[in-house]
C-alpha cells in the first residue's frame, strides 16, 4: 500500500494541525482521535507521531506544554499556535482545490463530456 | 517499568542522540505513551506480559522511531551554521589575506579558538563547540612538531614523552564526544588531514625551514581556499537532517579537500603520500565510529 502511505505522509501536518484546532491535546490521545474519526484508516507506528509533532513545533506551528496531572503523572499537551492555524487555513484551501480536481477526472459530469 | 521497556527506551535514546535537554524531554514522553497504552491495553483484558508486547509492536522499532527524531533534531539553524562554520572561516581567511605572518592576527585567532571551545564545552557542549575544538589542536600539533628541532637525543627523549602525552589527551577528547555521537569527533578531526596535507607539501623532509615560510606565502591562496572549503562543507553538514547524508558529505568533502592540496602542489606530494593522506581522512571518519562501537558494547557487558 505505498500510494496509501504516501498519501499519509504527505498530509500528516494537516491532519495533526487539524486536531489541535479543535482542542490541545497530547501523543496519545492524538493517537486514538486520529484514528477514531478516520475509523481505523489512519493507523500508524505511533512512536513515529512525536518526529512529527516535534517537527510542528519547530516549525512554530504548535507548541508543546508539560502539565501535571491530579494523580502526579505528567503529560505534555499541543496547542496548535497562530502561524499553525494560517498554515491549516491554507492547507485546507489546497486540499479543497485538489479534491475539486481529482473529482472533475474521477466522476466527469455532463458538462465535460 | 519493566526491563523489556527499559532496553525499548534505552535503545531509542542511544540511536537518536540528541542533546541532554531535549532528550530527557522526548524520553519522558514516550515513556508515558507507552504507559497509558499499556494501561489501557490491560484494563481491555489482556496481560501485563501481551500489553507490553502490543504496546511495543504498536510504536514501531527502535530503529525507525530513533531515525525519525534524529531528523527532527539534527538541523541545525543558521545561527549554528554560522558558529560552526566561523573556525573554518577565520582560519581560511587568515591565509587568503596572507596574515598568518603576523603573530599578533595568529595569536588573537588561536586565543578566540581557546575562548570559544573553553565556553561551548562548559555551556552543554552544543553542535558547534567541535568544529572550534579541532582548531584547539594545532597549538599540539605544533609543539609536538617544534620538538624535531631539539638536538637529536633531546628530540627522541621528547617525542617518546610527548607522542604518548598527546594520543592520550586526544583519545580522552574523543571519548568526551563521542558520548554526544561519534560524527561530532569526525567533525572535530576534519581538518587534521588538511593540516597534515600542507604541512608535508611545505616542509623539507619534515623540517619547516626558510624555504617552507616562502612555500605557505606562494600557497597561501590556496591553504584558505582548502579551509573556507571545510566551511562549505560544514554548512551543508550542519542543515542535513539525514544521518547517512552527512556521513557521505564528510567522506566525500575530505576526499576532495585531500585532492585539491595535491593537485595545487604541483609535484611536491607523491602518489605515495596522497595514499597516506586518504588513510589519515578515513582514520578520521572511522576511528571516533569503531571507539564508539567499542565503548558501547563495553558498556552493555559491564550492564549485564
Amino acid at each position: 500500500m505505498v500510494i496509501r502511505r504516501d498519501l499519509v505522509k504527505g498530509s500528516s501536518n494537516s491532519l495533526l494541525l487539524s486536531l489541535l484546532e479543535l482542542q490541545p491535546m497530547y501523543g496519545y490521545q492524538i493517537v486514538k482521535e486520529l484514528e477514531a474519526k478516520s475509523q481505523g484508516y489512519f493507523k500508524f507506528k505511533e512512536g513515529t507521531l512525536y518526529p512529527a509533532l516535534h517537527r510542528l513545533e519547530k516549525s512554530g506551528l504548535v507548541t508543546g506544554r508539560w502539565q501535571i496531572l491530579p494523580n502526579g503523572r505528567q503529560r505534555r499537551y499541543y496547542y496548535i499556535t497562530d502561524k499553525g492555524l494560517a498554515k491549516l487555513a491554507l492547507e485546507k484551501s489546497q486540499w479543497q482545490d485538489f479534491f475539486k480536481a481529482v473529482k472533475l477526472i474521477l466522476q466527469p459530469g455532463p458538462s465535460s463530456s | 517499568m519493566t526491563p523489556e521497556l527499559i532496553q525499548y527506551l534505552e535503545s531509542i535514546k542511544l540511536k537518536a542522540r540528541l542533546e541532554h535537554a531535549d532528550e530527557t524531554e522526548v524520553m519522558s514522553e514516550l515513556e508515558a505513551h507507552i504507559q497509558d497504552k499499556i494501561r489501557e491495553l490491560m484494563e481491555s483484558g489482556l496481560t501485563e506480559e501481551e500489553a507490553i508486547k502490543t504496546c511495543l509492536g504498536e510504536m514501531g522499532g527502535t530503529r525507525l522511531v530513533a531515525r525519525q527524531i534524529y531528523e527532527a533534531y539534527s538541523q541545525g539553524s543558521w545561527k549554528q551554521v554560522l558558529l560552526t562554520c566561523m573556525p573554518h572561516l577565520l582560519f581560511g581567511l587568515l591565509f587568503v589575506l596572507n596574515w598568518w605572518q603576523y603573530p599578533g592576527w595568529l595569536s588573537i585567532v588561536l586565543m578566540l579558538t581557546l575562548a570559544t571551545t573553553i565556553y561551548g564545552w562548559w555551556h552543554g557542549k552544543p553542535t558547534w563547540v567541535f568544529s572550534w575544538l579541532g582548531y584547539t589542536l594545532l597549538p599540539v600539533l605544533a609543539a609536538g612538531l617544534s620538538l624535531l628541532y631539539l638536538p637529536r637525543v633531546w628530540s627522541l627523549l621528547a617525542l617518546l614523552v610527548y607522542f604518548p602525552v598527546a594520543l592520550w589527551w586526544l583519545f580522552r577528547i574523543i571519548v568526551q564526544t563521542n558520548k554526544r555521537d561519534w560524527i561530532f569527533s569526525s567533525l572535530m578531526l576534519l581538518p587534521l588531514p588538511v593540516m597534515i596535507g600542507w604541512f608535508l607539501a611545505v616542509s623539507e623532509s619534515g623540517k619547516f625551514t626558510e624555504h617552507s615560510l616562502q612555500l605557505v606565502y606562494y600557497f597561501a591562496p590556496w591553504i584558505g581556499l582548502s579551509f573556507i572549503a571545510l566551511a562549505l562543507t560544514i554548512a551543508a553538514f550542519i542543515r542535513l537532517r539525514q544521518r547517512w547524508l552527512r556521513v557521505a558529505l564528510l567522506a566525500t568533502s575530505g576526499l576532495l579537500t585531500v585532492t585539491l592540496i595535491v593537485h595545487y602542489t604541483v609535484g611536491r606530494l607523491d602518489t605515495f603520500t596522497f595514499f597516506g593522506l586518504i588513510l589519515v581522512m578515513w582514520g578520521v571518519l572511522l576511528v571516533p565510529a569503531l571507539l564508539e562501537r567499542r565503548l558501547r558494547s563495553g558498556r552493555r557487558i559491564s550492564f549485564k
